[in-house]
């Protein structure tokens, strides 16, 4: 058992992890990303349900929590083919690229002010090739600098 | 010893208004849009904190968040995290925020009590259903960020919905809490009912005490499996069908659209 408190505190964690999920599935257009705020969504309810469980004393709650994660992971499993199809077929993972299927009386989404270039080149983590003997100083090739 | 006994108190208007507030436009500047620059981004930033702060301070109101360091510690992570996943540009970044909200969310479960599930999340989402997501994001991402990953479907009214949402399932848990006192309504559970025994002892959290001795002694996952395989065993047959039939769908789903694909270069297409 858990106090009130305790029991309140995690169901305010839930819930903000819930409407997180819920903007993120509204806004993103990345199909994976859609994904995850989906799944964000669901720790949200695991959270409150686990919540609910300790402060009542009852085992229901988690079971729950388990099948959740039980179906989740199937849902991973057939969705990410689906996008992985949807991939092949149009190359890209954007949710509009599908707007063909809308319903007849909804507008079309234009793309109006796409961002400008990529004006921000990530920076990835690079390492050295191993095995490569540096360039030296032929004059210098006898001493050592550090041992 | 105990803030159980503390009234909860209704979160005050005006601060739960000004959380509400700061989220909303926290998410808007933080969301990918076409016209962001580095002020906006974070102008957001600061608004984001600002909400964090506001919402914890509710929570204090309705509890008292600032007892439990570990419960902070955790939740922070958990929500900090969460917001990372929904507005970062780069979707393998977003996936990374994930797998740190579900750390997050790990250790809120392993503070209410819930061991197994704790150790659960961490294995079954974070070492195979994000591994699994990772692995789609590397077969199917495009050199460089892409176009629709740098803009959002309605950013702002989006935004404005999950604050007000928020916001009125703050509203709803304060009632709650204020509505239920916590020490003479508790809903006695099957076990404690059968025992006959409603001591109600309250203690710390993370090392439940357990109402009836019987029941929370230590051994969350013994009785999680006695439960999970006792009463609920025909729930498990079907979730092992349910994962049998996902796996073989995918299969199928798979074979298939290679199948079309060979049959659409065999006819020339």
């Amino acid at each position: 058992m858990i106090p009130a408190t305790l029991l309140t505190n995690a169901l305010l964690v839930g819930a903000v992890l819930f409407c997180l999920g819920l903007v993120g599935i509204l806004t993103r257009r990345n199909l994976i990303v859609m994904f995850l705020c989906a799944e964000l969504m669901l720790q949200g309810v695991s959270v409150t349900l686990v919540a609910w469980s300790r402060y009542h004393g009852d085992w229901g709650g988690q079971v729950l929590v388990v099948f959740v994660l039980t179906v989740a992971a199937c849902e991973a499993a057939v969705a990410l083919v689906f996008v992985l199809q949807a991939f092949a077929r149009t190359g890209r993972l954007d949710a509009s690229a599908w707007q063909a299927l809308r319903e007849e009386n909804l507008p079309r989404v234009i793309d109006r002010e796409l961002p400008a270039g990529d004006n921000v080149v990530p920076t990835w983590p690079s390492l050295s090739p191993a095995g490569v003997t540096p360039p030296g100083d032929e004059s210098r090739a006898l001493e050592r600098d550090h041992v | 010893m105990d803030p159980v006994t503390s009234p909860a108190v209704v979160p005050s208007g005006l601060l739960l208004a000004g959380s509400v507030a700061a989220l909303a436009g926290a998410l808007w500047l933080l969301l990918p849009k076409a016209s962001d620059t580095v002020g906006s981004r974070r102008i957001g930033f600061l608004l984001g904190a600002l909400a964090l702060v506001g919402f914890a301070a509710t929570g204090r109101t309705l509890g008292c968040v600032g007892e439990d360091a570990v419960f902070l510690t955790v939740a922070g992570i958990a929500v900090v995290s969460g917001l990372a996943t929904i507005v970062t540009r780069s979707p393998v970044y977003s996936a990374i925020w994930f797998a740190m909200a579900l750390a997050g969310v790990s250790g809120v479960l392993l503070v209410l009590g819930a061991q197994f599930l704790g150790v659960a999340t961490i294995v079954v989402y974070a070492g195979a259903i994000l591994v699994m997501f990772l692995f789609v994001l590397m077969l199917a991402q495009p050199s460089g960020m892409a176009p629709y990953d740098r803009v959002s479907n309605e950013p702002m009214l989006a935004a404005a919905a999950g604050a007000v949402l928020l916001g009125l399932l703050t509203l709803s848990i304060g009632r709650l809490s204020a509505a239920e006192p916590p020490a003479c309504c508790r809903m006695p559970s099957r076990a404690q009912a059968a025992a006959g025994s409603t001591a109600d002892t309250g203690g710390s959290s993370i090392a439940p005490a357990g109402v009836d001795g019987v029941k929370d002694d230590g051994d969350e996952v013994a009785h999680l499996g006695a439960e999970l395989f006792g009463r609920h065993l025909f729930a498990v047959e079907v979730a092992g069908v349910l994962l049998l039939v996902a796996l073989v769908g995918a299969i199928a789903v798979v074979s298939r659209g290679e199948a079309t694909e060979t049959d659409h270069r065999r006819e020339g297409r």
